[in-house]
C-alpha cells in the first residue's frame, strides 16, 4: 500500500515538475565493489526500471580503494549519487552524519515495516540518536575454506579441536604443502578477518561489544591472547614462508587451483570459485575454525558488508527509498540477492525456499547456523572502526606476523588509535531507534 | 577603438593574448587547486564537514612530531634516490649504447619505451604478480641458477622500496632514455672525431664528450624524474598500500591515508604541501649547481 502511496506521489511530483510522460527520472546509484562483484545491483535496478517506466536508475560501480576518495568530495560539493553503499556503525559512518550529508530513514523504517526485516542487532549499526541512517544490506560471515580432495589425500578429517587442526597443518606440511593455510597479507584486510574471528572468539560477543559500545579496551587480555596466538601460528609457517608477500587476488588463484589446502575467507569468492573451478567445486567445502583454546567456544562471525545510505539532498529520496525497499524487502529482491551469493538481512525461510543456493554457499552458512546458539561476533572489525584504527591494525597485523612487533605492543596502538578516535568524536554513539 | 597593428603596445600584447587561454588553464587547473591545498593545511576541515577552522601551523607542527610523516620522508627520499640512479644513470648509458647501435637499434628502442605507455595501474598489476613468491621474478632466478636471491620481493621490509622503485624505473625509463637519445643525436659528431684522433677510448668519449655535450639535457632528464617520482602514488597503492607495515610508505600514500582515507583534508593538505616544498627545494638546488658548473 505504501508502495502504491509512494509512486503515485512519484508520478504527480514528476508532472507537476513539468516533464513529459515519457521522460525519465534518473537516479544514480554507486556501488562499492570490484567489477562482475556488484552485478546483482544491476540486475535488480533493470527490474526496476522495467517496473517503473518514469524512472531509471543507473548503478556505477566503483572499486573499493577509491570509492570512498571519490564519494565524499562529491557528497561535500553536495552532488554525487543519490543513494550509494558505505561502511556502518560505530567507526566509519559518524563524520557523514554529522555533516548532515545523508538522509534520516527513520520515517521509512516505520512506514514500511522495515523492523520485520532488519534484526535489531543490525539497526545498533545503522542508527545513532535515535534515528535510522542507512539500511544494513547484506549479512557476511567467514569460514574456513578447504580442499576436501587434499584432506583426503593427506588422510584429513575435518578438525574439531586445536590439536586436530595442529594435526591436519603437520601433515599437510609433511605432504609437501609449504602453505597449509593461505593468508593474502600484502592486502591487509584478509588478515583482519582472522583478528576479528580471533578477538570475537577470545573475548566473546559481550568483550568485542564491551569495547566498540561502552568502556572495554582493546589492551585486554583476551585481544592479547589473540593476537599472540595469530602471531604463533605466523612464526610456526601455518600461513606459508611469506604471508605478508601474497596478494588476496593470486592466493584464491592457487586456492582453487589445488596448490594451497585451506584459506580463511567469506562467501563473495564461491561465484569465482565456481567460474575458476567448474565441477571441480565440489571438491571444496567449508568448516569452522576449531576453538583455539580448551573450553572456548565457536562464535559465527556475522557482519553486515555495508549499509545502504540516502543523499540528504537528493531529489529522488522517494525512488531511493524505493528501491532499498524492492530489493531488501520483497521476496523477488530477497531471492535475487541470494541467488548472487548474497545474504540480505533478516528473516530468510520465504526466501530460502524459492532461492537456488550453491552448495558451497550452504556450507558456510550452514557452519554459521550450527553455532548460532553461542552469539555471533563482528566478521570484519576493519568496517566498523574508524579508518584511523583500521590503518593501524593494518599494519600491527603485518608486523606480528613479521615478528617485529609484540601482541601487547599491537593492542596498545590499536587502542591508543581508538582513544584518539573517540577524543575526535568520530564514533557513532550507541545505536537504536526511538520507540513509536 | 583598436590598436594600431605597428604599433609597440600591439606588438607587446599580442603575444599576450596568444598566451591567456593557457594562463587561464593553468590557473584554474594548477594554481587555484595548489593555493587552495595551501589554505586547507591550515585548517582542521575533514573532507566532509561544511566548516573549516582555521588553526594557524598546527597541522605543519603535527607534522615534525609525526614519527609516519618521517618514515614516509625518509623512504621518499630513498625512493627517488633509486629512481634517479636508473633512469638518469642507466638511462643514460642506455642512450649511448643504443646510440652507438645500428642494427636492431629500433627493437631495443621500442622495447625500452613500450612500458613508458602502459598505463601506471597495469603496471602495478603485472609487477605485483611477478613479485608474488611463486611469481615469474623468483621462477626466472632459481631458472638461471640464483635461487639464492629468490625472496618475497612485496613482504621483505628489506627489500620491497627498492623491488618496487624497480618496477617504477622499469615503466619510465624510457622517457629518459628517448630524451637522452635526442640530445646525443645534437652532439656534434666532429668531436668524437677529434677524440679519437687524440687517443681517448669509447669510456673516455663518454666521459669528456658526451656528458658534457648532454649537461642541459641531464638536467631536464633529472628534474622530470625527481618530479615524477616524487608524486609516484599508484604503483605503491596498487601494489603494496605502503606495506609490509610502513616499509614503502611514502609522502604520497601517507596524504592519501590521512587526507583522503581518515578525513582528515587539512593534515593531508600539510603533508602535500610539504611535498610541494621538498620537489621545488631539490630542482631550485639542482638548478643552481648545474648553472654554476656551467659558469
Amino acid at each position: 500500500m505504501r508502495n502504491l502511496a509512494l509512486f503515485g506521489l512519484l508520478s504527480v511530483s514528476t508532472a507537476l515538475m513539468g516533464q513529459s510522460a515519457s521522460a525519465e527520472t534518473e537516479v544514480i546509484v554507486w556501488v562499492a565493489g570490484e567489477p562482475g562483484q556488484t552485478t546483482v545491483y544491476e540486475e535488480l535496478a533493470n527490474k526496476f526500471n522495467s517496473e517503473n517506466p518514469e524512472v531509471k536508475l543507473t548503478v556505477v560501480n566503483n572499486s573499493s580503494d577509491l570509492f570512498n576518495p571519490a564519494l565524499i568530495p562529491a557528497l561535500s560539493a553536495g552532488e554525487g549519487p543519490d543513494l550509494f553503499t558505505f561502511g556502518t556503525g560505530p567507526g566509519q559512518p559518524a563524520a557523514l552524519i554529522d555533516g548532515g550529508l545523508v538522509a534520516d530513514l527513520t520515517n521509512d523504517f516505520y512506514e514500511l515495516s522495515w523492523n520485520e526485516t532488519i534484526p535489531e542487532g543490525i539497526i545498533s549499526q545503522t542508527s545513532s540518536d535515535g534515528k535510522l541512517w542507512s539500511f544494513g544490506n547484506e549479512v557476511e560471515t567467514t569460514g574456513m575454506f578447504y580442499n576436501k580432495a587434499i584432506f583426503e589425500k593427506a588422510g584429513i578429517s575435518v578438525p574439531t579441536n586445536w590439536s586436530e587442526m595442529e594435526a591436519a597443518v603437520a601433515a599437510l606440511k609433511e605432504a609437501g604443502y609449504d602453505t597449509p593455510i593461505g593468508l593474502a597479507g600484502a592486502d591487509k584486510w584478509p588478515v583482519s578477518h582472522w583478528q576479528s574471528m580471533m578477538f570475537g572468539r577470545y573475548a566473546g560477543p559481550e568483550g568485542i561489544e564491551n569495547v566498540l559500545f561502552a568502556d572495554g579496551s582493546w589492551t585486554d587480555e583476551a585481544f592479547v591472547k589473540a593476537s599472540a596466538k595469530l602471531q604463533q601460528m605466523g612464526k610456526d609457517g601455518w600461513f606459508g614462508p611469506s604471508p605478508v608477500a601474497i596478494g588476496y587476488g593470486e592466493l584464491m588463484d592457487r586456492f582453487w587451483a589445488g596448490e594451497i589446502p585451506m584459506t580463511f575467507t567469506g562467501p563473495w569468492v564461491i561465484d569465482g570459485g565456481i567460474k575458476a573451478t567448474g565441477d571441480r567445486v565440489s571438491d571444496f567445502s567449508v568448516f569452522a575454525v576449531p576453538p583455539f583454546e580448551d573450553g572456548q567456544k565457536i562464535h559465527p562471525t556475522n557482519s553486515i558488508g555495508s549499509g545502504w545510505y540516502v543523499r540528504a539532498n537528493s531529489e529522488h529520496k522517494d525512488i531511493a527509498v524505493a528501491f532499498i525497499n524492492r530489493m531488501f524487502n520483497t521476496l523477488d529482491g530477497r531471492v535475487t540477492l541470494l541467488n548472487s551469493g548474497v545474504v540480505p538481512v533478516g528473516p530468510l525461510d520465504k526466501a530460502l525456499a524459492k532461492a537456488e543456493f550453491s552448495p558451497l554457499a550452504s556450507d558456510i552458512w550452514q557452519t554459521s547456523d550450527d553455532h548460532a546458539a553461542n552469539g555471533s561476533v563482528p566478521a570484519f572489525l576493519d568496517t566498523i572502526t574508524p579508518q584511523s584504527l583500521t590503518n593501524v591494525s593494518y599494519d600491527g597485523l603485518q608486523a606480528l606476523l613479521l615478528d617485529v612487533m609484540t601482541p601487547e605492543d599491537f593492542t596498545a596502538e590499536m587502542q591508543s588509535a581508538w582513544d584518539a578516535a573517540k577524543a575526535k568524536g568520530t564514533i557513532m554513539k550507541p545505536g537504536g531507534l526511538s520507540e513509536r | 577603438m583598436f590598436l594600431d597593428p605597428e604599433s609597440k603596445l600591439y606588438k607587446q600584447l599580442t603575444p599576450v593574448f596568444f598566451l591567456l587561454p593557457a594562463i587561464a588553464i593553468y590557473m584554474v587547473f594548477a594554481i587555484y587547486p595548489t593555493i587552495s591545498v595551501i589554505e586547507y593545511s591550515f585548517t582542521d576541515w575533514n573532507g566532509i564537514s561544511p566548516e573549516r577552522n582555521y588553526i594557524g601551523l598546527a597541522n605543519y607542527e603535527r607534522l615534525f612530531s609525526d614519527r609516519i610523516f618521517w618514515e614516509a620522508f625518509r623512504n621518499t627520499f630513498v625512493w627517488s634516490g633509486v629512481i634517479i640512479v636508473i633512469n638518469v644513470g642507466i638511462g643514460l648509458v642506455l642512450a649511448a649504447m643504443l646510440a652507438r647501435v645500428w642494427r636492431a637499434r629500433l627493437i631495443i628502442q621500442t622495447a625500452i619505451v613500450l612500458p613508458v605507455v602502459i598505463s601506471p595501474m597495469a603496471v602495478a598489476t603485472i609487477w605485483r604478480w611477478m613479485y608474488q613468491p611463486t611469481g615469474v621474478v623468483n621462477q626466472v632466478l632459481e631458472a638461471i641458477g640464483l635461487g639464492g636471491f629468490a625472496t618475497p620481493w612485496l613482504g621483505s621490509p628489506d627489500v620491497v622500496l627498492y623491488a618496487l622503485a624497480f618496477a617504477h624505473s622499469w615503466s619510465t625509463i624510457g622517457l629518459s632514455v628517448i630524451i637522452f637519445l635526442a640530445g646525443l643525436q645534437a652532439v656534434d659528431e666532429d668531436l668524437y672525431e677529434a677524440a679519437r684522433v687524440d687517443g681517448a677510448n669509447a669510456l673516455q668519449s663518454f666521459r669528456f664528450v658526451t656528458l658534457p655535450a648532454l649537461r642541459p639535457v641531464t638536467a631536464v632528464v633529472f628534474i622530470l624524474t625527481l618530479t615524477q617520482s616524487f608524486k609516484v602514488f599508484d604503483i605503491v597503492w596498487a601494489t603494496t598500500q605502503g606495506g609490509p607495515i610502513r616499509f614503502s610508505e611514502i609522502l604520497s600514500t601517507y596524504m592519501y591515508k590521512r587526507g583522503a582515507l581518515e578525513n582528515e583534508y587539512g593534515y593531508g593538505a600539510a603533508i602535500g604541501v610539504s611535498l610541494l616544498v621538498i620537489v621545488s627545494l631539490a630542482t631550485l638546488i639542482y638548478m643552481q649547481i648545474q648553472n654554476r658548473e656551467e659558469r
